[in-house]
């Protein structure tokens, strides 16, 4: 029986493994791809800035590849680390911590390469604001990369967290819940964070002067969009470090996974509304300087009302948690 | 490809650096297996940097599709093969420490970021790198 038991345990390791790697791998694809279609039209319209921009494109793309190595990292861990099989428990752990940083993964990756592709159209139009546009990139693509981070910082959790000693029944639904509100809380974050930066790089290039504002409201655009992935962090730390009561119900159980669902899928649309109002807010900022203030207003009121789904999100989540 | 030969060099040497005196360090201060792990994952984020670098005028540069798509794809398997081999070593060996190495196969991209963070917050206190 216990080698059934430690089979399953290694079943799960193992699909957790190929989740983390597989779902993890498409936002930087994703990213890098776009990055490199956007560094070509860039080539094309300036070809003697080509080593320029490869180089834009090549710090843009060892950004954006974070996010998949994370994945990879969490991959390795499960593929080849002796789970212990002394919980039934064990075999939701190395499932729930693939699937959080597999999908916690996707946002950002796909997020870094808007960035990265907009400062290397933006070197070709404005050769001379090569190195501001540089930094500008990398700055935003780092603030893409926090929900990836958020989802890794959970899988990590969840694999050196002693749930041995934790009812198996409702845990085994609060530790599935708990990867799945932080990975999937990641994706809509990773997007938006990735819009505003591109918006940013490409006002950047359009109206240099506009700079040092542009960043600014990069940045807080960029910290609103990030709200959502944790709410998603939040709700996973409550799931994986809240002691719950045994029972035999199921549906006590199934309140925790909704709990996760609930907040990881209610998270991706806001984040990536946000990112919109804010895209937007920057690109008309750098056409109009003036206007910064108001446009800025605007763009906060937008996104708080954008945010409101995420709220219902959470405030569901926590319902099924400490009420249901 | 003289501009990117610079970048690698620049970030990679870096790199190096970063980890060899902290694994230095650490090793002195009797964490032998975080030093080592540290040093261990630096030299593997650095090849792979070297490799994302000279591999890229391939991708992109190539007049048939069929090749760039090949070059991409071949380029991404074998890199994260490469990037594989030091997390392995350090879950199957004792010496090397898994977090460290973890920590080592992001040092290119902390340099990275830590260069350009360094330069914007400097700037916004009126100072120059």
């Amino acid at each position: 029986m216990s080698n059934d038991f430690q089979t399953w345990v290694n079943v799960a390791a193992y699909i957790g493994g190929g989740a983390a790697m597989g779902l993890g791998a498409i936002g930087a694809a994703i990213g890098e791809g776009y990055t490199a279609a956007y560094a070509n039209s860039a080539i094309s319209r300036s070809p003697n800035l080509s080593g320029e921009i490869f180089k834009s494109m090549l710090v843009g793309q060892a950004v954006a590849e974070s996010a998949s190595i994370f994945a990879l990292v969490i991959a390795m861990v499960l593929l080849f680390t002796e789970f212990s099989s002394q919980s039934f428990l064990m075999i939701f752990v190395p499932l729930s911590a693939g699937l959080s940083i597999g999908f916690g993964a996707i946002g950002s990756g796909v997020g870094s390469g808007f960035p990265a592709g907009a400062a290397c159209m933006g070197i070709s139009r404005q050769p001379a604001m090569s190195a501001k546009l540089t930094t500008n990139m990398l700055i935003g693509s780092a603030v893409c990369q926090t929900p990836a981070i958020f989802a890794l910082v959970t899988s990590f959790i969840l694999l050196f967290t002693d749930f041995s000693s934790s009812p198996v029944s409702p845990t085994w639904a609060a530790i599935l819940g708990a990867g799945l509100a932080s990975g999937l809380g990641a994706i809509g974050s990773g997007l938006g964070g990735g819009l505003v930066a591109g918006a940013s790089c490409d006002g950047i290039a359009r109206q240099p002067k506009s700079a040092t504002t542009v960043t600014n409201v990069m940045l807080l655009g960029q910290a609103v969009t990030q709200t959502t992935a944790i709410y998603g962090l939040l709700i996973s730390f409550i799931l994986m470090f809240k002691t719950f009561a045994p029972t035999d119900s199921i549906a006590a159980a199934m309140a925790l996974l909704g709990a996760g669902l609930s907040i990881g899928i209610g998270a991706i649309g806001p984040g990536i509304g946000e990112g919109f109002t804010a895209q937007s807010a920057v690109s008309s900022i750098a056409k109009n300087q003036k206007a910064t203030a108001e446009i800025t207003r605007v763009m906060l009121v937008g996104q708080a009302v954008s945010e409101s789904t995420g709220i219902y999100a959470l405030v569901i989540s926590l319902v099924l948690i400490f009420v249901i | 490809m003289e501009e990117i030969r610079e970048i690698q060099k620049k970030y990679c040497s870096r790199a190096m650096f970063t980890a060899i005196f902290g694994g230095l360090f650490l090793i002195l201060a009797d964490h032998v297996s975080i030093g080592k792990g540290l040093i261990l994952g630096t030299i593997f984020s650095s090849i792979n940097f070297v490799l994302m670098g000279e591999t890229l005028p391939k991708r992109l540069l190539q007049n048939q599709r069929n090749k760039a798509v090949m070059f991409s794809l071949g380029s991404i398997f074998v890199r994260y093969l490469i990037l594989a081999l030091p997390l392995l070593l350090a879950i199957k060996m004792e010496q090397f420490n898994l977090i460290s190495v973890i920590c080592g196969i992001f040092m290119v991209q902390l340099m990275i970021l830590g260069e350009q963070f360094a330069k914007f917050f400097l700037k916004l206190r009126g100072k120059t790198v």
